[in-house]
């Protein structure tokens, strides 16, 4: 019963407009209600709470590393790099674009703001050389997803604070489940493209191909900062978020050049702004997460799937049919923030690896990002390419499927994330 | 009055570019402490937190002005002109009463908050919890303005727009351009 | 008069812990007193939020009870970094004797002025040093180790004094930061050194007990003032009840810790009598210089109590 209220009151607010976060709040109000508890302190006191968490400083860190990289032209010699590496492969561009997100990934934790560069720099490219360009438009999208689930990446930063597991060890446990979904694209693309008739470009000759490198090189030493910080634990996942941030205003204002000192202003503000919207909605959520805790919701459905907790393939498997389901109509964050608490009690008591449930439920939220009819990423590169929006649902339909394939593959064989983290951490 | 607004807002912006670059110094600061002096300063970690809320609670008014807030809005997209004016209605009053129920909560916890210190710097936590109070109260009175300008008819169409979610990707187009100069 | 009641009770504790023994019989003991109406519902792990935020919801009246341990809620009640002073207590037993007589009182009366109960007094352990370097045996050789401290002004002098280099983190990030040596040494009770496999990151435990910081089983005075003498005297026995067990527990469970943590290869190292009055010269500074903010008069009372368990006990 609390549950549909939960459900129904969340719902009813997000249906007229209301911003998911006061959205959120709304929910927890009528929840109050319904317990008979309300007090005003609860909202007070758990929106700042949430706030106030060293480990989801990383937050601004990394959305600003991102913003500098961006701003600062790594984003742009990281493209040219891979262009001059595969591009003259058959489907090259595509392939470009696949190398390239992978990078990409490893540096930021945007999938909007990756899908975005990528196809603001490929897709003229691609049509230009007669490729299909919805197809490619959906590639751009398909690619950009990889940003969250391969470190460093916001949604683990979020789900780590949220169920409270170890931040370093989910960024590792990232980085083999993201690959794989690389390859997933890569091979759906080959696939693809054969049909294609389009024109490759020409090989680049060494000389080009090492200056390319040696201008991306700056950006390429970025991962192995964030990564091998983290790893070798010589930094935290926050302070290695504040050394690639420090890292892109290093290389963009001396290195690049492309950074002014007066445009520095702006991208710390937009920084800001966009770690205000998603912390707001964190802290938000965590007001519906303490009331969701306090009124036992978990053990509700934990009642309504004990039987499953006997097997835990299964029910994994139908959690994650669930949250891809409530994932057409929910983006990433909300979805993170909204079902942690309620999935990972019952989680727990199944016996599921807090780390291997993580990893999945990210990787799940992001192919939410390329699902109609809500799906942040599909907007975007619907806007960036000039493609309807239509279009680039049909355009991403293969790559979503071939994504939805390998985290289904990695349910039914958890030793596909467990075993690379053995080797990794 | 238009003009007192905006460079109150200026101003907003201006304290969250701050706290940003605050937060990097301390906390990039204490790395290179670590690992050039072998010491750490204590008091970053907790001031670092602090700017976080500020951030966090001043930025929360400043893009709800800028409707940045993330919502879905594929259900309003659909609705006449008349349909999205009820929403839009509808929605702000949802926003009213969540701002309110905050920043009452603030104040009826301030003195709470008032006589707990924070562990290291000393700093009472009202001056932390208290945000609650600036935030609610900035995002009723947005709000209100809205609910106001729809019910005497003076809501602009760009605001409705806005509202549809129509703009949404400014930020996103602005990245691009960045990249591809 | 009893009614029908559902007491959270929050913490930060694993429910594998001593502290759940504890709970289990505090409820049991409500449950009989009550016929059943009274009933407590545990939240683990921190599901309900951090001590402090804990603690703060009890003085609005947003939530029953919570268990922390004392050292977070010094910017609460000051009086309490008595316990984080170093090399207070020399036994269970006279931590038992100080808690659980005058002194402790007199601490539930400061708990009181802020809008809170201290029912009573649990065991957390003395606190021990582990490392990764070398034994540590006496005063010199803590020069120079990384040691994971917690956030706690008092912690942190202590060790900075004995020329340490003290650093603040998150207890999650403990492992992997011993693990990738970061840093070299953590101080905690052995249980927790045995529950949270630091013994497979470091190489000696030294027997420190440099400090004792008790759990508390707070209650909100808020909640508590609406429920009948019949209720509040429940409350108040039952805790102890439960304290009762959870220290038996406890006590049992360290020494098989201890036994765990040697069995895993650790040299657990003893510090002569000497070396611990030595420390305990030595660690005067801090004393004079926390005394001021704890309050000259808490300080000297529990100094008082302590003679004077030292005195019964001979
Ligand atoms: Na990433
Ligand atoms: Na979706």
């Amino acid at each position: 019963m609390t549950l549909l209220i939960f459900i129904v009151a969340l719902l009813a607010a997000m249906a007229i407009g209301t911003p998911v976060a006061f959205s959120l709040m709304f929910c927890s109000l009528v929840l109050m209600f319904h317990l008979d508890m309300f007090d005003t302190q609860i909202v007070a006191q758990q929106m700042v709470t949430g706030a106030n968490t060293f480990t989801l400083l990383a937050i601004p860190f990394f959305l600003l590393a991102g913003e500098l990289m961006n701003a600062g032209g790594l984003s742009r010699r990281i493209i040219d790099f891979a262009l001059a590496c595969v591009g003259h492969i058959r489907g090259g561009l595509g392939i470009v674009a696949i190398l390239a997100a992978v990078i990409m990934a490893s540096l930021s934790g945007s999938a909007a703001a990756d899908s975005a560069a990528l196809a603001a720099i490929l897709i003229p490219m691609m049509r230009e050389a007669g490729y299909n360009v919805p197809r490619a438009a959906g590639l751009m999208a398909a690619g950009g997803v990889i940003a969250p689930v391969l470190p460093p990446s916001l949604a683990f930063i979020i789900f780590g604070v949220a169920a409270n597991v170890s931040i370093s060890k989910l960024f590792m446990a990232g980085i083999a489940p993201g690959l794989m979904m690389a390859i997933a694209l890569l091979i759906t693309w080959l696939i693809l493209c054969g049909k294609m008739d389009v024109k490759p470009l020409p090989r680049a000759d060494m000389k080009t191909r090492l200056r390319a490198s040696g201008r991306a090189a700056w950006a390429l030493g970025m991962p192995v900062i964030i990564l091998g910080g983290i790893r070798f634990g010589i930094v935290t996942p926050t302070e290695a978020a504040v050394v690639a941030a420090v890292y892109a205003l290093f290389v963009g204002v001396c290195v690049y050049r492309e950074l002014k000192l007066k445009d520095l202003y702006h991208v710390l503000l937009k920084a800001a702004k966009t770690t205000s919207v998603v912390m707001f909605l964190v802290a938000a959520a965590l007001v519906t997460a303490w009331l969701i805790t306090a009124a036992d919701i978990p053990g509700e459905l934990g009642e309504l799937i004990s039987p499953l907790i006997e097997r835990p393939k299964l029910l994994m498997f139908t959690i994650m049919v669930l949250v891809l389901i409530i994932g057409t109509a929910l983006d990433l964050a909300p979805t993170i923030l909204i079902l942690t608490p309620v999935l990972m009690p019952v989680v727990m008591q199944a016996g599921i690896d807090p780390i291997y449930f993580g990893v999945m439920f990210v990787m799940n939220t992001c192919i939410s990002l390329l699902t109609p009819p809500v799906g942040v990423v599909l907007n975007v590169v619907s806007g960036v390419a000039k493609v309807p929006l239509g279009k680039v649902i049909w355009g991403v339909a293969p790559f979503l499927f071939a994504q939805i394939f390998v985290m289904f593959l990695l349910v039914l064989f958890p030793q596909l994330v467990m075993v690379p983290l053995g080797w990794l951490y | 009055m238009k003009a007192l607004q905006d460079l109150f807002y200026r101003l907003l912006g201006f304290l969250l570019v701050f706290a940003l670059a605050a937060m990097c110094v301390m906390v990039f600061g204490n790395v290179v402490l670590r690992y050039g002096f072998n010491q750490s300063l204590v008091v970053s970690e907790e001031m670092a937190r602090f700017f976080f809320v500020w951030m966090t609670f001043v930025g929360a008014v400043l893009t709800f002005r800028e409707n940045a807030h993330i919502g879905i809005e594929t259900l309003v997209q659909r609705l006449s002109r008349k349909g999205r004016l009820v929403c839009m209605f509808m929605a702000n009053i949802v926003v009213m009463v969540c701002g309110a129920v905050f920043a009452m909560g603030a104040w009826e916890q301030h003195d709470i908050n008032a006589t707990m210190f924070a562990p290291v710097t000393g700093l009472s936590l009202a001056w932390v919890y208290g945000i609650g109070m600036f935030t609610g109260a900035g995002v009723f009175l947005i709000a209100l303005g809205r609910v106001w300008d729809v019910v005497t008819g003076k809501v602009t169409e760009e605001e409705i727009a806005r509202f549809a979610g129509e703009y949404h990707n400014e930020e996103i187009m602005d990245a691009v351009r960045e990249v591809s100069k | 008069d009893f009614k029908t009641r559902n007491i959270r009770l929050s913490n930060g504790l694993a429910p594998d812990h001593p502290v759940a023994d504890g709970v289990k019989a505090f409820n049991a003991c409500l449950s009989e007193k009550s016929g059943g109406k009274t009933k407590i519902t545990a939240y683990w792990s921190g599901s309900l939020g951090d001590d402090i935020q804990a603690v703060q919801a009890l003085r609005s009246g947003v939530q029953e009870a919570v268990i922390p341990s004392s050292s977070p809620l010094v910017g609460l009640v000051p009086a309490l970094g008595v316990f984080d002073l170093p090399f207070l207590f020399e036994s269970e037993a006279q931590a038992d004797a100080v808690l659980d007589g005058e002194f402790g009182e007199f601490i539930n009366k400061k708990f009181e002025e802020v809008g809170i109960i201290n029912l009573a007094y649990w065991e957390n352990g003395f606190r021990q040093v582990s490392n990764s370097k070398h034994p540590v045996t006496k005063w010199e050789d803590m020069e120079g180790l990384k040691i994971r401290v917690m956030q706690n002004n008092i912690f942190l002098d202590t060790f900075q004094n004995m020329g340490a280099n003290a650093s603040p983190m998150a207890f999650s990030e403990i492992f992997s930061a011993l693990e990738t040596k970061a840093i070299d040494a953590q101080e905690n009770p052995y249980v927790t050194i045995d529950t949270s496999k630091f013994y497979e990151v470091q190489k000696y435990v030294s027997a420190t007990n440099h400090a004792y910081t008790p759990f508390l089983v707070l209650f909100s005075k808020r909640i508590f003032d609406r429920y009948s003498p019949e209720e509040q005297a429940a409350l108040r026995e039952c805790a102890q009840v439960g304290g009762a067990k959870q220290r038996e527990v406890q006590r049992d469970l360290s020494v098989r810790s201890l036994a765990a943590i040697k069995a895993a290869g650790l040299e657990v190292n003893e510090l002569s009598t000497e070396e611990k009055q030595r420390m305990r010269e030595k660690a005067q500074v801090v004393y004079d210089k926390h005394t001021p903010t704890i309050g000259a008069d808490v300080v000297a009372r529990v100094q008082e109590s302590i003679r004077a368990s030292r005195e019964a006990a001979k």
